[in-house]
């Protein structure tokens, strides 16, 4: 690859979900963060193409990760991955700035669709 | 009025015969008796009419018999009369009494019948004399004088003194020259009215009886249906109404009947109608009772699934983070493996393979764990089962769904649990919901970053069940209100928003403590935090006592 790979930041309080992440993203250049504060922390020093980012964890919860990457940030791209799916957390995901919610627990082939979604959107940018 | 009132409590039968036969008795015996006494007047009529006749005659006969001495042909004179059987005796006596002639034994019958006074009478009409005699019988004796009849002239040159007989005329004179007696004996005539008194007082008797009979007849077939229906009027006093009055007559007490046939059979009605009413109502208790039980039984169901609701998001995540990771690295493996050229694998490769798996071995068992204290939580808790019950790993388990849920709303939990402490008889999944909902409690009454401490420890001096465990939850939340604290475990109290809580938490934990033999109880400060505390005995409580408690349970749910 001649570019730079496309970065991306994974927050999830789940190790397991955090090892798979970056195993299956391994083509691109993946940040962790174990939770919000980390997350927000992180996405305030360096902009990240793509974030994924679990909803419920402890302190500060997905949501306010997905709003503080669009308010400081309105063209980058986040995916929402909950354990916890109802209609209203997607449609409240989606309202808040999501490009797209994947339910736990999800496929390869969902994941990486919906990344590689994403990142082309960036791309058009 | 004693006689009245025994007469009154006399049968009906006796009170209809008893005056009837005794008046018909008194009214016979009278008129019999009349009748026996005339009968028996007329018998001496004749008697003496006879007598008289007889004596009468003889009494001429004997005229010159007696004037000449001649006892000869007096004797014959009177043997004729004696041809009669009831003549005993006939004699003719001179004035001065002394006997002229005699046929019959006078002396043995009658004798000294016969006065000096008698002999001088001069009466001539006949006089009749009712005596006893020796031998004990009845006679009738006749006694007449024997008259002669003179000239004027010879009379008066006779010098003889004597009553003027008024019948002679013309210086006619009778004088009585001696008399005559005659016997009769009375025997006949008292046998014969014997006779008639005895056939008087028989015919009486089988009238009397006759009379009574017809009279137990009539009285019978009056009194018998009445008799009849007084035994069935008993029966159905006494309560049995399968009876029925057996009478088909068409007079009043026909119609007294069927009114008492229909009056029972009213009764029998109504009397069904309350037996049928009595055992709907008590169908209707019984199945009131059930349905009581089952909605009870139902409320703390509902309300363990209220809290596996109020969880639902905590057992998702808990269940999904897993979830993720085996999907995810199962179909990472699999298009590994699928690319994968065997001659070409490397030993860096066959070690990534081994952790993917051993990942997913791990996370599936996570998930197994999660999935049985899920199901354990959830059971019915109609099987009450108790068994061996560690009650640390019951709050271990209990934190594997709930702790999420701590952990989301940056509650610490801090659990101090006494390693040596000894296994209870209980039911897991019941205390797991009771701490379930205090750990919830706990959390929603803290703010985040608080602290919940958990605490076991075993006291053995307590209890007679060979020591008790003790349990505390404590919080530094809001605390309760006093006003509230006392009624905690009251069922459908609550302090939280209108279909936030059931406000049976509190009061299903309480009768589960109750009923596991143990007791709960809380302390708490407004501002300060709240401390719940359960102590559980280690052996199982008493059957009975157990079934009290899970009576109570049942009924009152706290």
């Amino acid at each position: 690859m001649s570019e730079a790979k496309k970065s991306i930041l994974v927050v999830d309080d789940e190790e397991i979900i955090r090892d798979f992440l970056s195993e299956v993203l391994e083509d691109y250049a993946i940040s962790l963060a174990s939770d919000g504060d980390d997350a927000i922390e992180k996405i305030r020093s360096h902009k990240f193409d793509l974030v994924i980012t679990d909803l419920r964890m402890p302190r500060v919860s997905g949501e306010e990760v997905v709003r503080f990457t669009r308010d400081t940030y309105p063209g980058s791209k986040v995916i929402v991955i909950s354990g916890y799916s109802s209609l209203a957390t997607v449609s409240q995901t989606v309202q808040n700035g999501a490009c797209a919610f994947l339910a736990k627990p999800f496929s390869i082939k969902e994941l990486l669709l919906s990344v590689e979604h994403a990142l082309q959107d960036t791309a058009g940018n | 009025m004693n006689l009245r009132t025994r007469f009154m409590s006399m049968s009906l039968r006796i009170k209809f015969i008893l005056p009837i036969a005794a008046m018909l008795v008194v009214s016979m015996l009278a008129i019999s008796g009349y009748l026996v006494r005339r009968q028996s007047e007329s018998f001496r009529h004749e008697l003496e009419v006879t007598g008289e006749t007889m004596v009468r005659v003889l009494a001429i006969d004997a005229e010159s018999g007696v004037l000449f001495g001649s006892k000869y042909d007096l004797e014959e004179l009177l043997k004729a009369p004696t041809q009669f059987d009831v003549v005993t005796y006939t004699s003719i006596k001179s004035v001065d009494g002394s006997i002229l002639a005699q046929i019959g034994d006078s002396a043995k019958q009658a004798v000294g019948i016969m006065t000096a006074e008698d002999s001088i009478l001069n009466d001539t009409s006949h006089k009749f004399t009712y005596t006893t005699g020796a031998d004990g019988n009845e006679y009738l004796v006749i006694t007449r004088p024997i008259v002669t009849v003179k000239r004027a002239v010879s009379r008066e040159n006779l010098g003889l003194t004597g009553g003027l007989d008024s019948t002679l005329t013309g210086g006619v004179t009778t004088e009585i020259i001696g008399h005559i007696e005659m016997g009769l004996s009375l025997e006949h005539v008292n046998r014969s009215i014997l006779e008639a008194k005895i056939a008087s007082y028989f015919l009486t008797a089988i009238i009397v009886i006759g009379t009574i009979l017809m009279l137990t007849f009539i009285v019978g077939v009056v009194v018998r249906p009445v008799t009849r229906l007084v035994k069935v009027t008993d029966r159905v006093s006494h309560g049995d109404l399968d009876v029925k009055v057996e009478i088909n007559q068409t007079d009043e007490i026909g119609h007294l009947a069927r009114t008492f046939n229909n009056m029972i059979e009213s009764l029998r009605q109504s009397r069904a109608e309350i037996e049928r009413y009595n055992k709907t109502l008590e169908e209707k208790i019984i199945e009131r009772t059930q349905q009581l039980e089952e909605a009870q039984a139902q409320l703390i169901q509902s309300e363990k699934m209220g809290a596996i609701g109020q969880l639902a998001a905590g057992v998702a995540h808990e269940l999904n983070n897993p979830l993720g990771g085996i999907l995810g690295y199962a179909q990472f493996t699999l298009e590994k493996l699928l690319k994968n050229v065997p001659e070409r694998t490397t030993t860096k490769e066959i070690q990534s393979y081994i952790r993917y798996v051993t990942d997913i071995e791990a996370q599936a068992r996570r998930c197994k764990t999660i999935v049985q204290n899920l199901l354990r939580f959830s059971r019915s808790s109609r099987t009450v089962e108790f068994d061996d019950v560690d009650v640390n790993k019951t709050v271990e388990e209990t934190l594997t769904f709930v702790g999420h849920q701590l952990h989301l709303n940056q509650i610490e939990l801090q659990t101090v649990l006494d390693a040596n402490l000894p296994h209870i008889q209980g039911n897991a999944g019941q205390l797991q919901q009771v701490f379930t909902n205090l750990i919830i409690n706990a959390m929603h009454a803290s703010l985040p970053g608080s602290t919940i401490m958990i605490t076991s420890r075993f006291s053995p001096a307590l209890g007679e069940f060979g020591g008790t465990v003790e349990l505390s939850f404590l919080d530094h939340g809001t605390g309760i209100k006093d006003e509230h604290l006392k009624r905690i475990f009251e069922p459908f109290f609550t302090t939280k928003e209108v279909g936030k809580g059931t406000g049976l938490g509190l009061s299903v934990s309480y009768g589960i403590i109750k009923e596991h033999g143990g007791e709960i109880s809380v302390q708490s400060a407004v501002g300060k935090g709240t401390t719940f505390t359960i102590v559980l005995p280690i052996q199982k409580p008493e059957p009975e006592s157990d079934k009290e408690e899970k009576q109570r349970f049942s009924f009152g749910v706290r």
